[in-house]
């Protein structure tokens, strides 16, 4: 309106409608705006600004990273909208050319796993799908058929787009690898190169996701630099994970050589979106019944539970499933495919408490679980006398995926339980919410409580919860 | 602008080169002959620049006239709602008067130090509740709860109780505002029934002569607007009487947190797989609701025309034609659709097939024929808190831009701040999710009647789909999604070749006429080449 009065020329007063117009709408679209600037109030630009320190805040759409069509449109068949800040910081640094290293570290569920598949897609060449392009390595079997499902899930629109697991019993023995993107553990990438039932020769692009882990120099460290020595020397190496403690991230530093790097302060890696509470319980007995308790107190979609040992991640689903629970226990009891079952089974959501020991603490993502337990504290070193920072960190990461609400309730009992987890909460600097087990009228209000600030909370800013 | 000036302005006198060159072009006559003429294109181009102005000006006046009477109408709309409440709030009233309360354990006289907080969130969730008590026809029994109560007080005058005594001592810090007459009928023109009545889908292919099961009860009175958001509000009030009622009935208050927890529990429980999978879960919501049907803790009897859309006249051989129901149960079945409606948000958001079985357990549950009031189930509880969650679904538009826009949408608010549009588009694809899940279940091998038969999913669907292009909203698409994947075969299942041209209308129709291709408007076509790719369903 206001650009129609002032075209005219005539010298004597105007008085112009103060609406302002976006020029170049149409009329249609002209009338709602002018309705809703006169009577409407705009969404204040704060208001959705306030998070730019959140994880999950950034300012480009897909489209702006220039990826193909195709694969956008597997992006929004999954309900991605828009990167998160890992998303949009890493890939246009990853997808560059010449390509360039990377070592990059982001809050569990802030979406790395689709930076590097984005990544890894946008570098195979769909013209040759039977020539391994792209190498993943995981910690675990589990890890390595989630990416491996992830790949083929945002490339489905992709046409010949072969993704193959490297695991025990997935590769076929006569032929070998057949597929442009291979996803695998570091032991068996190795026996089938060593067999040469895998060409590594034309591999662009090298992934190492939960990059920490693999390369501890007392795990899979070595694995890994063996891997490295039979891989062109010009491939690219994207490493990836949620923790770095300092000893590795000097590792990787040379395992990956003159790489970019995006890294976290201690303070900031903690998921702000996950209420974080401890149940304080009379003795050890009495868990079993509390754990059980928990479920009424709020709404649950899918759970995990962390136990130390196999027997009581077997009396625990034993009591549960009395309780109306369906209940899945993974642990190095089982084996190769019969773990795979286990997991699918709370993946489809067939079951819905999944109770494991530390085999799955890291990177399984299953977007609906909505509470971690920790039955038992994590604990490290020689007869476990430390507690496990990272540990617990990855843990409580099985929640509140990519910014959904999620609570994590760690149980302690006695003395030496009590002050593990006030390490681990001074470690990061963490404001833990007692709970007691006495009154669950109260414990349900003061849950539903802490539910509701932890979703209000402003903050994703750094060290938000205070102390 | 759209606006495009005509081309014979654009130079004067329309010249072309020859003339240009003619010789006597310098003359003071062919000078003066120009300028006239250009005076009198300036002239006339002014003219039509300010008849165009004109002319907008006034379109925009008829605009705003018709936004001032569309507000107009908001305002009697909610001055009706504020009506109405205050009538079901005396009713409530009413209710607690002829029901003796339990006398309590006199030890609990630590009771009103938790009241005095109570009292002061229900007088600012119910302005000025007691002004219609002093002012309209229920005033009599308010005053009799007025008299009645301190009889039976075991607090003394001071102390109050019980729940609405309490309201009504504590209300006239709500004093100053003027008592709004209630209107004494509905308007008839009013914009919103016009918009929850226009339910046909521009394609001519109505659900009404489609429609294999048509709706069970044909309306035998038009619902007052907005009647759900009325009925958010009394439940809002049961809840608060109930935790009244606990403080003074021990039986209640020791059996009341232990079944909500296991309601909410067993909600959670629910897992898709073979037919029969939750069969425990099913009998234990039921168990628990028939529990409290049965009432052995005595909560007060409460008239469940409060939580109905329509006013229900008792009907030959229904299980209910009494006047009332005990409280507990209406509170677990308001417990028990909170739950759902959490788990849809916070589990189908992530999962929306997670969806799927706790509509089977809605269904099943409020088509209980214990359940049943007069002959019709509850489900209209539910339904209120689907109408806040997800306003959509009822025809409700909003800008996102906006504040009240988002406000129309349902978009949720935290500690006073816009939750973020991760979260805020997740919930809705749970809720979506979960409409679907409730809506499109099958009765034909069930002695028991849908409480909520397909024709509503129709109708929610046909609300969104026949948006005016400019007032199409990301929220919307992202519902529409929700309600249409997973469940595209039972909707076709129900209606057929109708189906497919309303899914053609949401899945390529839509996202053609939207006139900003954001990702949510994009996720629609891409779920039909979704379609296409894994059922060979082909819409374009």
């Amino acid at each position: 309106m206001a650009d129609l009065a002032s075209r005219i020329t005539k010298p004597a007063e105007e008085p112009a409608p103060s609406d302002t117009v976006p020029e170049g709408s149409t009329e249609g679209a002209n009338s709602v705006t002018l309705i809703e600037s006169s009577y409407e109030v705009e969404v204040k630009l704060a208001d959705l600004q306030n998070d730019a320190e959140s994880p999950l805040y950034s300012v480009t759409s897909f489209d702006q990273l220039g990826l193909s069509s195709q694969i956008n449109d597997g992006l929004l068949a999954m309900n991605f909208k828009k990167p998160s800040k890992i998303q949009e910081k890493a890939l246009p640094l990853m997808i560059s050319n010449p390509p360039t290293n990377m070592i990059a570290q982001s809050q569990s569920g802030t979406g790395k796993t689709a930076a590097f598949v984005l990544t890894v897609l946008s570098r195979v060449d769909l013209s040759k799908p039977e020539q391994p392009q792209a190498l993943l390595l995981a910690p675990s079997r589990e890890l390595a058929r989630q990416i491996q499902a992830v790949i083929k899930t945002v490339g489905q629109f992709c046409d010949n787009l072969i993704v193959e697991a490297a695991i025990p019993g997935a590769v076929s023995r006569e032929l070998g690898v057949r597929a442009s993107i291979v996803v695998g553990t570091p032991g068996t990438v190795m026996d089938l190169v060593r067999r040469r039932q895998f060409d590594v020769s034309q591999l662009k692009v090298l992934v190492i996701d939960e990059a920490d882990n693999m390369l501890d120099q007392q795990g899979l460290g070595e694995q890994c630099v063996r891997v490295k020595g039979m891989l062109p020397k010009t491939i690219q190496i994207l490493l990836f994970s949620a923790t770095f403690p300092e000893k590795v991230y000097n590792f990787a530093k040379k395992y990956a050589p003159n790489a970019n790097e995006i890294k976290l302060r201690q303070q900031e890696l903690t998921v702000k979106g996950i209420s974080q509470m401890y149940m304080d319980c009379p003795d050890e007995s009495k868990k079993y019944d509390i754990l059980c308790k928990l479920y009424g107190l709020m709404t649950i979609g899918s759970s995990v539970i962390f136990v130390r040992t196999r027997e009581s991640a077997n009396e625990i689903q034993r009591r549960m499933e009395a309780d109306g629970h369906k209940v899945s226990a993974l642990h190095g009891a089982f084996e190769g495919q019969s773990r795979d079952v286990v997991l699918d089974d709370f993946r489809s959501g067939r079951s819905k408490v999944l109770i494991t020991t530390n085999v799955l603490a890291r990177g399984i993502d299953v977007s609906s679980v909505s509470m971690v337990i920790n039955y038992d504290i994590p604990m490290k070193g020689p007869g476990d006398r430390e507690p496990d920072a990272e540990t617990y960190l990855h843990r409580i990461g099985r929640t509140g995926r990519f910014g959904r609400v999620g609570v994590s309730i760690s149980f302690v009992y006695d003395k030496k339980s009590f002050d593990a987890l006030s390490h681990i909460a001074n470690f990061y600097g963490i404001d833990l919410i007692q709970l007691s087990p006495d009154d669950w009228d109260e414990t349900e209000k003061k849950v539903q409580d802490v539910i509701k600030s932890s979703r209000a909370r402003p903050d994703y800013a750094p060290n938000a919860l205070g102390n | 602008m759209a606006y495009q000036p005509p081309q014979r302005w654009a130079s004067p006198n329309g010249n072309d080169l020859a003339d240009i060159l003619h010789e006597p072009r310098n003359t003071e006559a062919r000078h003066r002959e120009l300028l006239e003429s250009s005076a009198k294109a300036h002239t006339q181009l002014r003219q039509e620049a300010e008849r165009v102005l004109q002319e907008s000006i006034l379109r925009e006046q008829t605009r705003r006239v018709l936004e001032e009477k569309r507000r107009e109408q908001e305002r009697i709309q909610a001055e009706q709602k504020l009506a109405e409440e205050r009538q079901r709030l005396n009713e409530l009233k009413k209710k607690v008067v002829e029901i003796p309360p339990l006398l309590p354990d006199s030890k609990s006289e630590a009771a009103p130090a938790v009241n005095g907080n109570l009292n002061k969130s229900v007088a600012s969730q119910v302005p000025s509740s007691a002004n219609p008590a002093a002012s309209n026809a229920f005033q009599q029994p308010a005053a009799q709860a007025a008299a009645i109560q301190p009889s039976v007080n075991p607090f003394g005058t001071k102390a109050p109780g019980q729940g609405f005594t309490s309201i009504t001592s504590n209300a006239p810090i709500a004093q100053p505002k003027p008592v709004v007459e209630p209107a004494k009928q509905p308007s008839t023109a009013l914009g919103l029934n016009a918009l929850l009545n226009g339910n046909s889908l521009t394609n001519g292919s109505g659900p009404a002569n489609t429609t294999p099961k048509p709706a069970p009860t044909p309306a035998p009175q038009a619902p007052q607007p907005d009647r759900y958001t009325v009925i958010h509000q009394n439940l809002k009030i049961l809840r608060k009487t109930m935790m009244d009622q606990a403080k003074v009935n021990r039986a209640l208050k020791e059996r009341m947190g232990d079944m909500r927890r296991e309601i909410r529990k067993s909600v959670g429980q629910l897992t898709g797989g073979a037919p029969g999978v939750n069969r425990t879960q099913q009998q234990k919501i039921v168990g628990l609701l028939r529990e409290a049907l049965g009432n052995h803790v005595q909560s007060q009897l409460m008239d469940p025309g409060n939580f109905t859309l329509r006013p229900r006249e008792p009907v030959q051989g229904a299980n209910h034609n009494q006047d009332t129901l005990p409280s507990l149960f209406l509170y677990l079945l308001n417990i028990f659709s909170k739950a759902v409606i959490s788990q849809f948000i916070n589990e189908a958001s992530a999962r929306p097939e997670t969806a799927d079985p706790v509509g089977v357990c809605i269904a099943a549950s409020f088509s209980e024929p214990d359940f049943l009031w007069r002959g019709v189930s509850m489900i209209d509880i539910l339904l209120a808190k689907f109408r806040i969650v997800c306003p959509v679904l009822f025809g409700y538009r909003g800008s996102e831009k906006t504040e009240q826009g988002r406000s129309r949408l349902g978009w949720w608010k935290d500690g006073g701040q816009w939750i973020s549009d991760q979260q805020h588009m997740d919930r809705m694809t749970g809720l979506g999710a979960g409409f679907a899940a409730i809506s499109l279940r099958k009765f034909t091998q069930s002695k028991k009647e849908n409480p909520f038969p397909a024709s509503n999913y129709w109708t929610a669907m046909a609300r969104i789909v026949n948006t005016p292009p400019a007032e199409i909203s990301n929220t919307q698409c992202v519902v529409l999604k929700a309600m249409i994947q997973n469940y595209e075969g039972k909707f076709i299942e129900f209606y057929g070749t109708a189906a497919l041209a309303a899914l053609r209308a949401a899945l390529i129709e839509l996202p053609q006429r939207a006139p900003e291709k954001s990702p949510a408007v994009n996720s629609l076509h891409v779920l039909a080449q979704l379609l296409r790719k894994d059922s060979g369903l082909s819409l374009g």
